[in-house]
């Protein structure tokens, strides 16, 4: 579902960006009862203000297959989203991404709470501005621009030296790849990889075939550390003997969902692994 | 009745020429069009690890869907009965979600193609039980649609309440039914139990035939009808739940299969079943040969295909059904 969402968010996102940016107003008094209902949110908050702060996160943020905070949240609440259990909770500030549903949001508006809703990213730049509305929310601008800068600065480190750029695919469950305009194609660009999606035809979804794969690798291929609780067969691709065949020869790594599932700062620790990998390449 | 002898001569060998012809273009079918790879290895790894299985799950889904149709239909004696109109298929689909929800599937492979068969002979067992052998065409499809109903909505209950949305997405698209970037463990994982269910329907055969004359002549015969009804059930059960383990649910093979031949080979019950089975492979083959041959921006799932041309076909006997009903 979240890959879906993180993909296919695309143009979508992107306008709700620029709109929700502008009309976010700003508040004099800063948000004491917090409950963010997102995913892709809870990190940020995490980070810019104290835990006392902090009401509830959402329940996804307990899932080590997407979640990058797992560790980090032992102790606060975790809210499923409805409407009646974050009233419960009496916040003075409550974010919602833009795929929180408009019914929960509307209800919530309606009943006089304060809702945020933050748009996502699907693109490196636009992590920034998640960031930035996060704090203008939680009135910590501050602390938003210091989180912004420690963004940067760990991208740019990662940045390309060099006209070198070797080719690199994110091959997930059921053959899909990096596909242009996905966050993950973003990361590839961002650490000095031309993402090798781009030259394959691919199907709706961003799916190729292990076959394509196969003939033409890439020089790096970026696989997602995968739950080992569950098997289906239509991720049995990742366990496929012409893949580990492809494996045996081929530079590759296992990058963590939780790192890039989300624009959140995180991307920049993915970009850091895949620009580290990219050294790799040139030993 | 010679004709329909060498009719079933005919159809058996020509229907295995064209399996032969279709699992071939299988082999050669690339991601982009016909054509072998280039390179020792590549042509290795490609040819053996990934078209092989490909064609030989094809070839073995076909058959099991296709043999599985003839003999339902050919014990119910019903033109409308097949393997995913009688919750067969749904069955069998909830018995693998269950194993990949459980987790079983991740720590013993094999329990993927057992949940498959598993959910397949109880849903069986219960459109039969439900029905009864001896009522008509219209209580069994009846009992068909409520079992698949049954196994549909605990199947989304699976899928609703699972902890994993990645597994969530990976069930719904394994439905859908492919054959796509399936190895050579998953052809060890579903062909002795579809080999195995094909060895029993075909021992119904000459029991069947008596059949067709009607329960009480095939009993003045010495057949044993609980024997053939508890065949028929678990070998469509082992045949059509590990097929669906593995490639999804692939319906309406099992009900355009022996309409096509009968034509052919005539109304004996035996004398369909090898022929099914070949033609099964044939139809999910060539299938999904088309399927490869179109463009990548119209990505068709081979489940979805077989629905799209089974589904009016399935109107369409109705129709005649009803005509010869109510005259």
């Amino acid at each position: 579902m979240h890959v879906m969402r993180a993909k296919f968010a695309g143009a979508l996102a992107a306008a709700l960006a620029a709109v929700i940016a502008v009309a976010l107003p700003a508040s004099a008094e800063p948000a004491r009862r917090i409950v963010s209902l997102n995913l892709c949110i809870d990190p940020i908050v995490l980070d810019l203000v104290p835990r006392e702060r902090i009401q509830a996160l959402s329940w996804v943020s307990s899932d080590p297959n997407v979640s990058p905070i797992v560790d980090r949240i032992e102790g606060i609440p975790l809210v499923r989203g409805s409407a009646e259990e974050v009233l419960a909770l009496e916040p003075d500030l409550v974010l919602a991404g833009g795929f929180t549903t408009p019914a929960t949001v509307d209800l919530l508006r309606r009943l006089g709470q304060r809702v945020e809703v933050i748009p996502m990213a699907t693109r490196i730049e636009e992590v920034r501005t998640v960031i930035r509305a996060v704090a203008a929310a939680v009135g910590e601008p501050e602390r938003g621009e210091a989180m912004v800068a420690d963004f940067d600065r760990r991208l740019s480190t990662a940045q390309a030296t060099g006209l070198h750029r070797p080719e690199a695919l994110v091959y997930e469950a059921n053959s899909i790849v990096s596909p242009p305009g996905s966050m993950e194609a973003a990361a590839l660009k961002a650490a000095g990889f031309e993402n090798a999606a781009e030259r394959m035809d691919l199907r709706p979804g961003g799916r190729t075939d292990l076959e394509t794969l196969v003939v033409s690798p890439p020089d790096l291929i970026v696989l997602n550390q995968r739950s080992a609780t569950y098997r289906t067969p239509v991720a049995d691709n990742l366990r496929h003997p012409a893949l580990n065949h492809l494996l045996d020869e081929r530079a590759h790594i296992y990058l963590p969902m939780p790192l890039w599932i989300c624009g959140t700062p995180h991307v920049a620790d993915a970009v850091a692994a895949l620009a580290s990998a990219r050294e790799g390449l040139r030993k | 009745m010679t004709w329909e002898w060498v009719g079933e001569r005919r159809a058996v060998a020509s229907m295995a020429a064209l399996a032969g012809l279709a699992f071939l273009a299988s082999l050669l079918m690339g991601p982009n069009g016909f054509g072998l790879p280039a390179g020792e290895r590549a042509f290795g790894i490609i040819f053996w690890e990934i078209r092989m299985p490909r064609a030989l799950l094809g070839a073995l889904v076909g058959a099991a869907l296709g043999t599985s149709g003839a003999a339902l239909q050919g014990y119910l004696r019903n033109p409308l009965a097949e393997p995913g109109l009688l919750g067969v298929t749904g069955g069998a689909s909830l018995g693998a979600v269950i194993a990949i929800h459980s987790g079983a599937a991740g720590v013993f492979a094999a329990a993927l193609p057992i949940g498959g068969l598993t959910g397949a002979a109880l849903a069986a067992t219960a459109v039969l039980m439900l029905a009864g052998a001896s009522t008509g065409p219209l209580t069994l499809i009846l009992a068909g649609v409520a079992m698949s109903s049954v196994a549909g909505a605990l199947t989304a209950l699976a899928v609703n309440l699972s902890p994993n949305p990645f597994a969530s997405v990976e069930i719904v698209f394994w439905m859908l039914g492919s054959l796509s970037d399936r190895s050579l463990v998953h052809v060890w994982l579903a062909a002795p139990f579809i080999l195995a269910g094909l060895v029993l329907l075909m021992q119904t055969a000459r029991g069947l035939d008596a059949l067709a004359l009607g329960e009480e002549a095939a009993i003045n015969l010495g057949t044993n009808l609980p024997a053939i009804r508890l065949m028929v059930v678990i070998g469509s059960a082992l045949a059509v739940g590990a097929a669906t383990a593995v490639a999804g649910a692939i319906g309406f093979v099992g009900l355009i299969v022996p309409h096509l031949l009968r034509p052919m080979v005539g109304f004996l019950p035996s004398r369909l079943m090898l022929a099914s089975a070949l033609a099964g492979a044939v139809l999910v083959l060539t299938a999904d040969v088309v399927l490869r041959l179109l463009p990548t921006s119209v990505d068709i799932r081979l489940g979805v295909a077989t629905a799209i041309i089974g589904a009016p076909f399935f109107l369409w006997l109705v129709l005649k059904t009803r005509r010869e009903l109510l005259p």
